[in-house]
């Protein structure tokens, strides 16, 4: 299998007045395509500075980020927005809907940031990706008119519309009671099963924890732990 | 600005703008009114600009005023005080005026001061009187500003002029008041002239009765009116055409003092002097020759063919022959751009502040779009969209809003405060002109504004960092 994502040792410092804090210090491992894989860890661990790494919405103090067999550590931001609209998508722990927008037309917005697909074809692919996420009768609802797991659908064919190298979720579930979480997770695990996207996601939930194939454990910035699901393990 | 045409962008922009009614209609509101005031006030200004020169040159100075070439000061209607010389040459420049196609109409006027000496309760009394010594006819055909309340104005068309004063309501109180005399209508004086050497020539003559001005009564309350004949003999005007004088001899009698003109009599170019040469006229005494042009316009030109004419005098436009009151357009104007610039300032930074709490306020949303793979120039797209739409609607209802005003006074004109109207356009309402200046400045100067205010928002709003789109929306 082919490493789409690799971490060598990466630090990150953020300046707190004249504190130094030490969010990531030394962290380095490898995501091939396909996985389904969760970054675990207590809050303040560093697994939001991790991903946002991944994400290229954020520089490391030192190490390298490579995606994709590029290296985007040092890249300008025009470079960075460039990667995050066509190799990387994202999902958020608050959903991140535009407001003004219908599930529709969030769901269509990345694909209007970049050229490329003509309408027709941009209409099937959004309408094939409502019918996956369970929303066709949503679609012309604003944000503010769904639950929040409806939301969480909506964040999800948004992120997976550009056909993204790897979908990367921060603690997507916190938001949600443990129900919806559930079936938010059961979503993104079908979809990786049968799409093969590769999804990265943080949590501190035990039980989301235990539906991943591998779990990356972070302690203090550094990697605890690093263990692979042999199959059928994972639920 | 890549993105600025992207639907996307405006798609949200304009649902950005709905979803934010109330903030919207303050934003909208503030650009309205800063429209409103530069059309409005720009309308105003410039109104009060042309109705105040239409106004001067109407009823008050003419486009320009000729004046002798000897005077050391402007011809004003405040300063009797020192007559000014005469203009020697009237009886020529009046023919050329006549015969010039550019000419509208113009009034010889002679400017000066004297009493009226006339018996109160058996004694003699002697009234001050300023006046403007006026070719009648042609006075009332320029200007035609004297109402008259009693009495005549001197003669009525066809008939043959009659000679006497034409006294001001103002006066008619000033000597009540002041003297305890009231003149009649038709009653017997005498005038007397005060020369600046010494000397006073007594004329019979009658009041013709009372006017009120209908422009400009600050000024012309104050003077008051008497032919030219009357005038000339009262000053001694009548004799000889200074023109056709020896030169030598021609500053001497500029003077106009007796003194001087008994010691012409010893110099050597008397004693040569021909008698048969010297051309019989009529002297006017005219001080200034008021001017209205067909062409305000072809002032300039006017002026030119004047000087190449070489006649003994000077020029000044309307604008100086009026004193300070073609200055108090100009000051109005300036007070009104001076507010209108701090209410605009005030606006601007309402303005400001409202699109960066817009903005604050939606950081997670555009971290967000950040996140997803908007370019800066989509996110600055949607802010410019947003204040275009924004700014363009309002001032076009600015604009609405100030063509209604306007509309709604119509042909009355705005009535003023009369002493603000009298300085101003000589009385009366000011009437609105709508002119295309102010409207295009007005909506150009809003929009470019507005446009600088949103610029420093939407560098905020480009700045936000996609990090930003972790803390939700
Ligand atoms: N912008 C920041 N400035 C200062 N410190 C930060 C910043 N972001 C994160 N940190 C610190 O870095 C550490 C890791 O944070 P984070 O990656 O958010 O942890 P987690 O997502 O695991 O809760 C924490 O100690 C946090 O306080
Ligand atoms: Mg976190």
């Amino acid at each position: 299998m082919s490493t789409i994502i690799e971490l060598g040792d990466v630090k990150k410092h953020y300046m707190l007045g004249t504190t130094k804090v030490e969010a990531l210090r030394g962290v380095s491992f490898q995501i091939t395509k396909g996985e389904f894989t969760a970054i675990a860890g207590p809050s303040g661990s560093g697994k939001s500075t991790i991903l946002n790494m991944v994400g290229c919405i954020d520089n490391p103090t030192s190490g390298r980020v490579i995606i994709g067999g590029d290296d985007v550590s040092a890249l300008s931001d025009k470079r960075l927005t460039k990667y995050r609209r066509s190799t990387i998508s994202f999902i958020f722990q608050s959903f991140n809907l535009i407001p003004v927008l219908n599930v529709y037309e969030n769901i269509e917005l990345p694909l209007l940031l970049e050229k490329g697909m003509n309408e027709a074809e941009r209409k099937a692919h959004v309408m094939q990706l409502i019918e996956e996420v369970g929303l066709v009768d949503r679609m012309k609802n604003k944000p503010s008119e769904l639950s929040g797991g409806q939301r969480q659908r909506v964040a999800i064919a948004r992120a997976l519309v550009t056909r993204p190298l790897v979908v990367l979720a921060d603690e997507p579930t916190a938001n949600l009671d443990s129900v919806t979480g559930a079936k938010i997770l059961e979503l993104m695990e079908d979809l990786n099963r049968r799409q093969g996207t590769t999804f990265l996601f943080s949590t501190h939930d035990h039980t989301i924890m235990d539906k991943a194939r591998r779990v990356i454990s972070i302690h203090d910035g550094m990697i605890a732990g690093d263990n692979v699901k042999s199959v059928g393990e994972a639920v | 600005m890549r993105d600025l045409f992207k639907p996307a962008a405006i798609r949200i922009a304009m649902r950005s703008i709905l979803r934010r009614k109330t903030r919207m209609l303050l934003i909208g509101s503030l650009v309205t009114i800063g429209t409103f005031l530069i059309v409005f006030g720009g309308t105003f200004a410039s109104s009060a600009q042309s109705e105040s020169k239409k106004a001067i040159v109407s009823y008050f100075t003419g486009d320009l005023e000729l004046y002798s070439n000897r005077s050391r000061e402007i011809p004003s209607p405040f300063s009797f005080n020192t007559p000014l010389p005469v203009v020697e040459d009237s009886r020529k420049i009046e023919t050329w005026l006549d015969s010039n196609p550019d000419v509208e109409s113009f009034v010889s006027i002679g400017q000066n001061y004297g009493l009226i000496s006339t018996v109160k309760d058996g004694a003699k009394i002697d009234l001050p009187i300023l006046f403007y010594a006026v070719d009648t006819a042609r006075y009332q055909k320029t200007f035609d500003n004297l109402k008259v309340t009693t009495g005549q104005y001197f003669g009525s068309e066809g008939s043959p002029s009659s000679q006497g004063v034409l006294l001001s309501e103002m006066q008619k109180k000033a000597y009540r008041d002041k003297y305890g005399v009231t003149l009649e209508p038709g009653q017997k004086v005498t005038l007397l002239s005060l020369t600046g050497g010494g000397s006073v020539n007594a004329v019979p003559s009658q009041i013709l009765g009372y006017f009120e001005p209908k422009h400009y009564s600050n000024v012309f309350n104050y003077i008051n009116f008497m032919d030219m004949r009357t005038y000339s003999s009262l000053f001694n005007f009548t004799g000889i055409a200074t023109g056709s004088l020896p030169a030598t001899m021609d500053d001497a009698f500029a003077a106009t003092s007796d003194d001087a003109i008994f010691g012409l009599a010893d110099t050597a170019a008397f004693d040569k002097l021909d008698v048969a040469s010297l051309a019989k006229e009529e002297l006017t005494g005219s001080t200034q020759i008021a001017i209205k042009l067909k062409d305000s316009g072809r002032a300039e030109a006017f002026l030119k063919d004047v000087e190449a004419q070489g006649f003994q005098v000077k020029s000044i436009p309307w604008n100086k022959a009026s004193s300070f009151f073609a200055s108090v357009a100009d000051i109005l104007q300036a007070v009104i751009y001076g507010a209108t610039f701090l209410i605009f300032l005030i606006v601007v930074f309402i303005l400001m502040n409202t699109l960066i709490i817009n903005i604050l306020e939606r950081t997670g949303e555009i971290g967000t779009l950040r996140a997803i793979g908007a370019d800066k120039s989509f996110v600055s797209a949607i802010f410019l969209w947003e204040s275009i739409l924004l700014n363009l609607f309002a001032a076009v209802v600015g604009i609405s809003l100030s063509l209604l005003l306007i509309a709604s006074f119509g042909s009355g004109g705005v009535q003023l405060p009369d002493i603000v109207a009298q300085y101003l356009v000589g009385g009366g309402p000011l009437n609105l002109v709508i002119s295309p200046v102010p409207f295009l400045t007005g909506v150009g100067l809003v929009l470019v504004v507005s446009f600088l205010a949103t610029l420093y928002p939407i560098r905020v709003a480009v700045d936000i960092s996609p990090l930003k789109a972790m803390s939700g929306v």
